[in-house]
């Protein structure tokens, strides 16, 4: 089979190993202008437009376009040999960046087919590319990822592991993720507490804070808490063991000096919740000062130790802890530390759905005479003449106490698949959980060596303690294993270097699995690896189909379109209080979440990528609903919902909040950011990085009468492309930007900039006229097949886990294609990658690469020669 | 804050922000903590910081008007280090000639933190051959005075990378922004330049707390857990060592290294076997503070901890990432009376030479300094020996931009603060001619401090004899 491959594969432009999308007639791309003569059409073009600025001469002259490059001397009749620079003459005409605007160019058709023709000759002369990707490590997400599906345990891996580096956008780049001592010992630690948390041993009393962004809003709804509530946090909170907790609650406070918390509503009820039961109704004890207490609200106020409704089902006895103590902790607590609010529960080890809210009243601090932002929480201090309703600023869970070693959870279902019911069937047991465990984390069946060395570790834990204890340490050496750490591919003994060959069908399924999930292959994947079938073409794409399917697969949205969309960003991004006083954390989940949830239906609907871009539908919330202006959307949960004439604005990733937001400044909107944005994203063309020594723009004319307007954005960026060495980039990026000038930092739709109308009309690189988003829409539209590349590419980037390259490009190319003949649905893009040669295949690097073992240890250079 | 104890304390901070899932305390792995200090400083006990902000400061309010004593009015920007004024340098006029682009390119300047410590430009690459050219000097510090103490270097941060990990580019590795420690690597026989790797800079305090003390509620806890955690090791050198034979070549290489690694943490759990039990007690927020303030302040805070407890002498602390578009909230102080809001850091650098501007932008960097300040003032009010732990400390604060609006990369601001075990004198600004003295020439008189004696590092073209 692999002989044959590489047969074809030298012939051949496309990867086809195995030809999922299609079969390998009609592959040809087309070549309108046949192979040239001694003086082509080609090279006649390419003097008559390209040549004036990029020749020897022009080099010779120092001119800064021949210095990227020159086209005089290359040979046409042998585009192969100068792969790397064509394909950056092909990237620049795609974009339709070159001849540069205000020279001539030739006619669409001319220029298309010059395009077309440069990109068949590369492609017809490309070899295969399967350099050897490297050894992967788990970066935090797949390593999270990863333990939830092996224990059944959510964990947030940023708490026990450093950040990992990223390059070419991704975070899962082979070659980044590097290794320390830090990385190393911050392993073994993480395998020793996670498999404590899963086996759920008796645990120590440990404290664990949840808190509110410090730019939230708490006057709504939040998702997944009971109808009739307002604001609070809800949590998925994994308890180590059985046994009691307390769940302390404090407020936002006030700033540096206030002794009270954020909000001025008085006679709050704050509600607590273990998986949607209520544990405990509390008085808010967050808003008032030390020693007062709230009078006038209603019966039961006489009594503070007895103001909660009791305990709810689940609940241990309320006990001294459960109520406020009123002035008397008080009088002894911090000077600024109000009586806590507190509750003490009993539960179980596991995951449990922790939940604190407010009961919504009918007090409508919109009634305040000045208007009321959205963001609550701009000035923590008290404001005359707004009120405020409370925040929940923390959660806290403490606990367990009198704790039991947990008899029943879902990682424990999910480990001990068996139980030995006597001492003498101990053993036989351990070695079958083992077994199974091993294949999970693993991703594959264990050798006997292995699984005799982690009977060892239970040997070892079970003579401490008990069966759980032994098998706790099983776990905590399975997760410490660079089996688990590392996508471990063994080289095959009989390959020769610089020869690709085929990896084996189980780290065909490791592929699969940390591409489409981010996470291990499942049973089902390890199975039919283990049986050698799923390298065949039609239970391979069987395969990928189901896990585009699966609920696993939304780390395409998450994680792939999060990188590669800039979603994360979202999360640092600060727009001044002061400046967009709507802007809060709810509506910065909310934009996340539209994305994802857009990117999600492409993916799960199998529709055209292209759709990224022109979707008529969209998903939000009413809190999003309200910043975008769409009417009649009530509640917390996301929705689809249709984008009519009206909201045509909002179709697309151009309409997004998200979008908008991560690309501009916090203090103001940045045209360049977001034509630089959509060069990037979508014509897959990043423009060059501005000169070093831009000077200051000129300063404002000193001014007679003194109350002239300051200039706007657009004036002042319009100054800054006076000069030469400016223009040539900002005329591609501004004006893209400028066309997008209605909507605001925050993507909210404007007519008017500081009192100027907004002048959204523009000029772009390849000369035509618009006026608008929707005009950049139709303009993007006609590029719609480079942008299709850009996903191919980008895909194909975190598929493989390393950098494309110029020698990729001719698949990137043909993947682009094979979708195109299927309406360039998301499933064909990713079953061309999944089929293509570097997916499948490996290359043994020569033997001449490997480096003297390491004498060096991190942190420290160590010289071990001199001992 | 702190005062040594012999638990960790359930006493949390109130304030703060940010829906963070915290560690579980007295849950680490790695056991008890060497014992804190208790002699007089020895001569290699000079402590090294490096602190790294980028996009320079802003113009006109940082440099003191005379070369010579600093004068009895600091600068705006540099106003919160009267209180360690005397032992305060401050150097102007460098020329920070590494974090230029390349001859022939532009705009690569942005992802050049990592040459703060080297004074070599690194290579341009987002791939895994990414290399600054020469271990960063802390690296060369710790190798020198580090190998004794229980961690050789400790490598912090404020900011996380995962926030926005397509912020970084223009053919350079994200590694270039993210860490400013990068330490030697062997390099391969026909390599000329030699191999670095970045290390992870931790952004956790919780978790720097544990490295620095580790915890476990009883030492019975932590005898068994180190137990554990031993044989896991030693299991974990043989099952690597038969990896090895079944990877190809490139793999090969990291598995090596993580054998490495693992014989580095062996070392660490012996040494930390031998030391006391006692935990230092300290205010500690689980998980990453949400404010900025709190969050640069724990960590020199625990820094402090670490020197006085001689755990580490060598840290490295990354204020923020270039590009960052971050905005920081003033606590109200002295400084700032009236609290505050400063301008985007990155967007605030571009102050358009506008007076206004850089007069927001001043504040900005007044405020960052002062968290120097605050670090500083924190040394010197802990007793050592015969002084205090800042006269047996350097710490290096600076940029690598000088006027940012223009990405100029010189006139870059730099401040020496401490005594240096004597090697310094302050109350000084040093003032050089513009372009005249490269930082790497500051990098070998700082070299020269902790008894490495090199003929050059990185672009010097000698040494700053006036220092």
């Amino acid at each position: 089979m692999i002989t044959r491959l590489l047969a074809v594969s030298r012939a051949s432009i496309v990867p086809m190993i195995l030809a999922v999308t299609a079969p390998t007639a009609g592959q040809q791309p087309p070549a309108p202008v046949t192979a040239p003569a001694t003086a082509s059409p080609q090279r006649a073009l390419l003097n008559q437009y390209c040549v004036g600025c990029h020749s020897q001469r022009a080099k010779a002259a120092g001119q800064e376009a021949a210095r990227k490059i020159t086209l005089d001397d290359l040979d046409l009749s042998r585009v192969g040999d100068h792969a790397e620079a064509w394909e950056r003459v092909v990237r620049r005409l795609r974009a339709g960046m070159m001849p540069p605007s205000g020279s001539r160019r030739p006619d669409k058709a001319t220029y298309e087919s010059l395009t077309a023709w440069l990109e068949h000759e590369v492609d017809r002369n490309a070899p295969a590319y399967t350099p050897p990707p490297g050894l992967h490590r788990l970066n935090r997400t797949e390593y999270a990822n990863a333990i939830r599906d092996l224990l059944d345990v959510a964990i947030d891996a940023s708490q026990y592991l450093p950040s990992d580096d990223s390059t070419h956008g991704f975070d899962n780049m082979a070659g980044t993720l590097g290794v320390s001592s830090t990385l190393v010992e911050a392993y073994v630690s993480a395998a020793a507490k996670i498999s404590r948390l899963a086996i759920g041993e008796a645990a120590p009393p440990a404290l664990i804070v949840y808190r509110t962004p410090e730019d939230t809003s708490q006057d709504y709804h939040i998702e997944g808490l009971p109808f009739g509530t307002r604001g609070g946090l809800l949590v998925n909170h994994v308890f180590p063991s059985d046994g009691e907790y307390t769940l302390t609650v404090t407020p936002i406070f006030g700033d540096n000096m206030s002794p009270t918390g954020f909000g001025s509503v008085p006679c709050e009820k704050l509600e607590v919740l273990l998986d949607r039961e209520r544990l405990q109704l509390l008085d808010w004890q967050g808003s008032r000062r030390l020693g007062q207490s709230d009078s006038n609200c209603g019966g039961a106020s006489a009594e503070p130790g007895q103001r909660g409704r009791g305990a709810g089902p689940g609940a241990a006895p309320a006990g001294a802890a459960g109520a406020p103590r009123g002035g008397g902790r008080a009088g002894g607590g911090g000077f600024r530390e109000p009586p806590p609010m507190r509750v003490r529960f009993k539960t179980t080890a596991g995951s449990h759905a922790v939940g604190v809210t407010f009961l919504a009243t009918n007090f409508a601090p919109l009634l305040d005479l000045d208007q009321h932002f959205t963001r609550d929480t701009i000035q923590t201090g008290p404001t005359p003449g707004f009120t405020f309703f409370p925040h929940v600023g923390t959660v806290r869970i403490e606990g367990p106490f009198n704790a039991t070693p947990a008899r029943e959870s879902p990682s424990r279902r999910k480990i001990f698949t068996c139980r030995p019911t006597g001492p003498d069937d101990e053993a036989a047991c351990a070695r079958a959980l083992i077994t199974t465990l091993a294949r999970r984390a693993f991703r594959r069946p264990p050798a006997a060596a292995d699984v005799d060395l982690l009977m060892g570790f239970y040997q070892a834990g079970r003579q401490e303690g008990d069966f759980d204890r032994g098998i706790g340490m099983v776990l905590a050496r399975i997760l410490a294993s660079p089996k688990f750490i590392y996508r471990i591919e063994a080289e095959p003994a009989a390959v020769t270097a610089g020869v690709p060959y085929r990896i084996h069908d189980l780290d065909l399924a490791s592929r699969l699995s940390f591409f489409l999930w981010s996470s291990i292959p499942d049973d089902q994947l390890i199975a039919l690896a283990s049986q050698g079938r799923l390298r065949d073409p039609a239970t391979l794409e069987r395969q990928v189909r189901r896990m585009l399917k699966d609920p696993r697969a939304e780390a395409l949205a998450v994680n792939f379109a999060g990188q590669w969309l800039n979603l994360r960003g979202l999360q640092a991004a600060g727009p001044l209080p002061m400046i967009y006083p709507d802007f809060d954390d709810p509506l910065r989940q909310a934009m996340r979440r539209e994305v994802e949830l857009l990117f999600d239906s492409i993916v799960r609907e199998d529709r055209s990528v292209v759709e990224l871009l022109t979707a008529d539908y969209t998903f939000v919330n009413e809190r999003l609903a309200k910043h975008y202006g769409i009417p009649n959307i009530y509640g917390s949960q996301f929705r689809r919902v249709t984008l009519g004439p009206d909201m045509d604005l909002r179709r697309g990733l151009l309409g997004k909040g998200a979008i908008l937001t991560t690309s501009s400044k916090p203090e103001r909107t940045s045209p360049v950011t977001r034509g630089k944005w959509v060069m990037t994203n979508i014509l897959g063309m990043s423009p060059p990085p501005p000169p070093p020594d831009v000077p200051p723009l000129p300063p404002r004319a000193a001014d007679s009468t003194g109350n002239a307007k300051e200039p706007t954005l657009r004036q002042k960026m319009l100054d800054h492309r006076v000069r030469a060495d400016c223009i040539q980039c900002h005329s591609l990026m501004d004006p893209i930007g400028f066309s997008l000038e209605n909507f605001d930092g925050i993507g909210v739709w404007r007519t008017h900039d500081e009192g100027t109308p907004v002048d959204a009309s523009a000029q772009l690189f390849d000369g035509t006229k618009i006026d608008g988003p929707a005009a950049l829409r139709t303009w993007l539209l006609g590029y719609s097949n480079q942008f299709v590349e850009v996903v191919a590419e980008k895909l194909l980037t975190y598929a493989l886990g390393r950098g494309v390259e110029y020698r990729d490009m001719p698949l990137v190319r043909s993947l682009a294609r094979d979708a195109a003949r299927d309406q360039n649905r998301f499933a064909a893009l990713v079953l061309g990658i999944v089929a293509s040669q570097p997916f499948q295949m490996n290359t043994k690097s020569p033997e001449t690469a490997v480096p003297t073992p390491p004498t060096w240890s991190s942190g420290v250079r160590e010289r071990k020669g001199s001992r | 804050m702190f005062v040594s104890k012999k638990h960790i304390p359930r006493r949390r901070f109130l304030k703060g922000a940010g829906v963070t899932l915290a560690l579980p305390l007295l849950e680490a792995m790695v056991p008890a903590a060497t014992a804190l200090a208790q002699s007089a400083a020895a001569p290699s006990r000079n402590r090294f910081v490096g602190m790294f902000f980028p996009h320079g400061m802003a113009p006109g309010y940082w440099v003191p008007d005379l070369a010579g004593p600093l004068p009895v009015k600091l600068p705006y920007i540099l106003e919160s280090l009267a209180k360690v004024k005397d032992q305060t340098v401050v150097i102007s006029g460098l020329w920070s000639r590494s974090a230029e682009p390349p001859e022939g390119t532009t705009g690569s300047d942005h992802w050049v933190a990592a040459a703060y410590l080297t004074a070599i430009k690194p290579r341009k690459t987002a791939g895994s051959d990414a290399t600054v050219g020469s271990p960063t000097i802390d690296q060369i510090i710790a190798q020198q005075i580090g190998r004794s103490s229980l961690l050789p270097s400790l490598q912090l941060s404020v900011e996380d990378p995962n926030s926005s990990s397509s912020n970084c580019g223009e053919g350079y590795s994200c590694s270039y922004t993210n860490s400013i420690s990068w330490v030697g690597l062997p390099t391969p026989a026909g390599e000329a330049e030699p191999r670095t790797s970045p290390l992870p800079m931790e952004l956790n305090p919780q978790v720097v707390f544990e490295r620095l003390f580790g915890s476990g509620a009883t030492p019975e806890v932590r005898a068994a857990r180190m137990k554990q955690n031993q044989s896991i090791l030693d299991s974990l050198r043989h099952e690597l060592a038969g990896l090895r034979n079944t990877l190809g070549p490139g793999d090969r290489q990291t598995v090596n290294q993580y054998t490495e690694e693992i014989r580095e943490i062996e070392r660490r759990i012996q040494l930390a076997a031998k030391a006391s039990a006692s935990v230092p007690e300290i205010d500690l927020p689980p998980g990453v503070p949400e404010q900025f303030d709190q969050h640069i302040k724990l960590h020199c805070d625990l820094t402090a901890l670490a020197f006085q407890a001689d755990i580490t002498r060598v840290v490295t602390l990354l204020g923020a990432r270039d590009l960052t578009s971050r905005s920081y909230t003033f606590p109200k102080s002295e400084l700032f009376p009236g609290g505050g809001q400063s301008v985007g850091f990155h967007g605030g650098s571009h102050h358009q030479e506008d007076p206004v501007q850089v007069q927001r932008y001043a504040e900005l960097n007044r405020y960052h300094v002062s968290t120097l300040a605050y670090f500083a003032e924190k040394l010197k009010s802990i007793p050592e020996g015969d002084g205090t732990l800042l006269d047996h400390s350097l710490i290096m604060y600076g940029s690598n931009m000088g006027n940012s609006n223009q990405h100029q990369h010189f006139d870059v601001p730099h401040i020496l603060v401490g005594g240096s075990n004597g090697q310094l004198a302050g109350g000084r600004h040093l003032a050089y001619e513009r372009k005249s003295v490269t930082t790497g020439n500051l990098l070998l008189n700082v070299l020269d401090m902790y008894g490495v004696h090199q003929e050059n590092q990185g672009d010097s073209t000698g040494r700053l004899n006036d220092l």
